[in-house]
């Protein structure tokens, strides 16, 4: 027989992990709209306007749109894989989420009871994030093998071409930070970067590893498919890429893994890069306001690159993976290990 | 952006910059410092420090923040055309109230396609100017291309294009304009010599011609049992860009 004190960590635990799984599951609703929006005004349009005040409601009329359409799946498509694929590249997004910190902890006023805000704290954080994270990409190349066209072949093929160049460049970018916290545990990572430089620069890994970041961010914006990087979607040349074929619910599963991975990226730029949740300058220590802010920050930026930069040709995709990423990010671990000698 | 794909960090063209600065410094150093290696060394840093990439997110940011310019067509603003604009034709009154039209079928006659349809009739009742009135006169609305060739043609200055351009109906009902919907109602503010154009904005509108347009203004969509009508609001008006 259990004590009671194992059973409410237990319970504890399994209430995070639903409102989590609840929050990432509602968050590309928001996330729709607001590219939308994003989309438009830099277009100096407006966006959508017509469901409810602003458009607000316009996500809520897709997803009712999305469920109610005919699930077609192409005659000579892999039925199985075909079905499969969409949940194949859903299940890392959300596995993800299981080793990333969004605060220290936190003490609930009534119960008194101290909680952590992060599902587990793992000793290999970053790496089982980078691990599950690369699986995501199975889901696109299977989907694109399944759908039985050639589009959508094509798609998952760039796709896994790209994974490979950039996975390598942005793994690589992580070791300068591994090496400056002496840690994999993200937990251990972001406490390392609280206070200040000589008093007036935060201490966060974006003052000590500038080159670091920059590769990080490039390879990151290739590794979740967007713009400059989405060759795997290419409308202009692929149609939409590997879910070309897709419809209804699956595509949409596509759609919330692709959102998952922007929400993803800008998690672990925040937490990698710029203090986690750690305040800026002189400001007051809010739980979980400052991680919020900066990841909501770096989504922006995500959506603003997206609606200014054109797409690469492939073989430029290729040459700056291979050719620029990859010795930067080498060079980079070399120069923080002479640093830190 | 686009100049970032990095290859003159790398490469043969690379070499070639090199060569070409160390030929260009034999000949005259002054130059080797002031051209050729200044402008290398200025893209290489622009790349290092992702200049054209701020560049380019400065320029979409400020469109962000500027003003939309789409227009909210049939809910809250509509645009009002210039006078000049040739929408659908009215068929003007004097300043007695009295039909101007004398049915001379000249602007039947002229319309390049054949859209007219005027009969004459005698009626000495005075609801013309003469005692020659339109029986009938009819504009197919889907064949006519709005040239205002019947304008020219009219002598009495009776037909005239208004501003009115929303035309789209449910039924071909509508497609033909009878005597009855060109005709101008009577208006406070009648048609005079000189003017050219008509009184009315066209239909039931409202909007006259001392209305100058070329702007948008407010406007509302009305469903009622006739049908679905934009009424113009102009008090609120601006120009468009």
């Amino acid at each position: 027989m259990p004590d009671i004190n194992t059973l409410i960590e237990v319970a504890l635990i399994i209430v995070k992990v639903i409102v989590v799984s609840l929050i990432l599951f509602t968050l590309p609703i928001p996330l729709t709209w607001i590219e939308r929006k994003v989309a438009g005004h830099i277009q100096v349009r407006l966006g959508p306007f017509r469901v409810g005040p602003h458009g607000i409601l316009q996500p809520v009329a897709d997803m009712i749109k999305l469920m109610f359409k005919e699930d077609i799946a192409p005659d000579k498509a892999d039925k199985w894989l075909f079905k499969f694929a969409p949940l194949f590249a859903m299940v890392p997004a959300f596995a993800v989420y299981a080793a990333i910190p969004f605060g220290d902890k936190i003490t609930i006023p009534i119960i008194n009871k101290e909680v952590t805000l992060y599902i587990s704290d793992m000793n290999v954080g970053i790496l089982y994030i980078l691990a599950v994270g690369g699986i995501s990409v199975y889901g696109i190349i299977l989907g694109g093998w399944a759908s039985n066209s050639k589009y959508a072949l094509l798609g998952g093929i760039r796709s896994s071409a790209q994974m490979i160049s950039y996975e390598i460049a942005l793994t690589f970018s992580c070791i300068g930070v591994v090496m400056t916290s002496n840690s994999l545990s993200l937990l251990d990572i972001v406490k390392l970067q609280s206070g200040t430089i000589l008093g007036f620069i935060p201490h966060w890994n974006i003052i000590c590893q500038p080159i670091g970041f920059a590769i990080f961010f490039i390879a990151a914006l290739a590794e979740i498919n967007r713009i400059p990087f989405d060759l795997p979607e290419d409308e202009g040349s692929l149609a939409a890429g590997y879910h070309v074929e897709y419809s209804a619910m699956k595509f949409s599963f596509f759609m919330l893994t692709e959102y998952l991975a922007m929400v993803t990226a800008s998690v672990l730029t925040v937490i990698l890069f710029f203090g986690g949740w750690n305040a800026p300058l002189f400001m007051p220590e809010i739980p979980i306001f400052w991680f919020v802010a900066k990841v909501g920050f770096f989504i922006y930026l995500f959506m603003w690159i997206r609606f200014t930069l054109p797409r690469y040709r492939y073989d430029q995709l290729m040459t700056i993976g291979w050719k620029i990423l990859l010795p930067l990010s080498l060079l980079n671990i070399l120069l923080t290990g002479l640093f830190l000698l | 952006m686009g100049k970032l794909h990095l290859n003159t960090l790398t490469g043969n063209r690379q070499t070639f910059f090199v060569a070409a600065n160390l030929s260009a410094f034999f000949k005259s150093p002054m130059n080797w410092q002031t051209t050729d290696r200044m402008q290398n060394m200025t893209n290489i840093l622009k790349k290092i420090f992702f200049i054209d990439f701020i560049k380019g997110l400065s320029l979409t940011l400020g469109y962000e923040v500027s003003k939309s310019v789409t227009m909210r067509y049939p809910d809250e603003e509509k645009w009002l055309p210039y006078q000049r604009f040739r929408g659908l034709h009215t068929l003007n009154r004097d300043a007695q109230g009295r039909e101007l039209c004398v049915a001379c079928e000249l602007c039947a006659k002229t319309c390049p396609t054949k859209c007219i349809t005027v009969v004459p009739m005698e009626d000495d009742t005075g609801i013309g100017i003469s005692d020659r009135i339109a029986k009938v006169y009819e504009i197919n609305l889907v064949r006519c291309m709005f040239c205002g060739l019947c304008e020219d043609a009219c002598p009495t200055t009776a037909i005239r294009m208004g501003r009115d351009y929303e035309l789209a109906c449910f039924s071909l009902d509508c497609a033909a304009a009878d005597k009855k919907r060109l005709l101008a109602p009577a208006h406070p503010f009648p048609f005079q010599e000189g003017i050219q154009k008509s009184p009315l904005l066209g239909g039931d509108k409202g909007v006259g011609q001392e209305f100058e347009g070329g702007y948008v203004v407010g406007a509302r969509l009305e469903r009622n049992k006739q049908g679905i009508s934009i009424k113009p609001d102009l008090t609120r008006k601006k120009r468009w860009w």
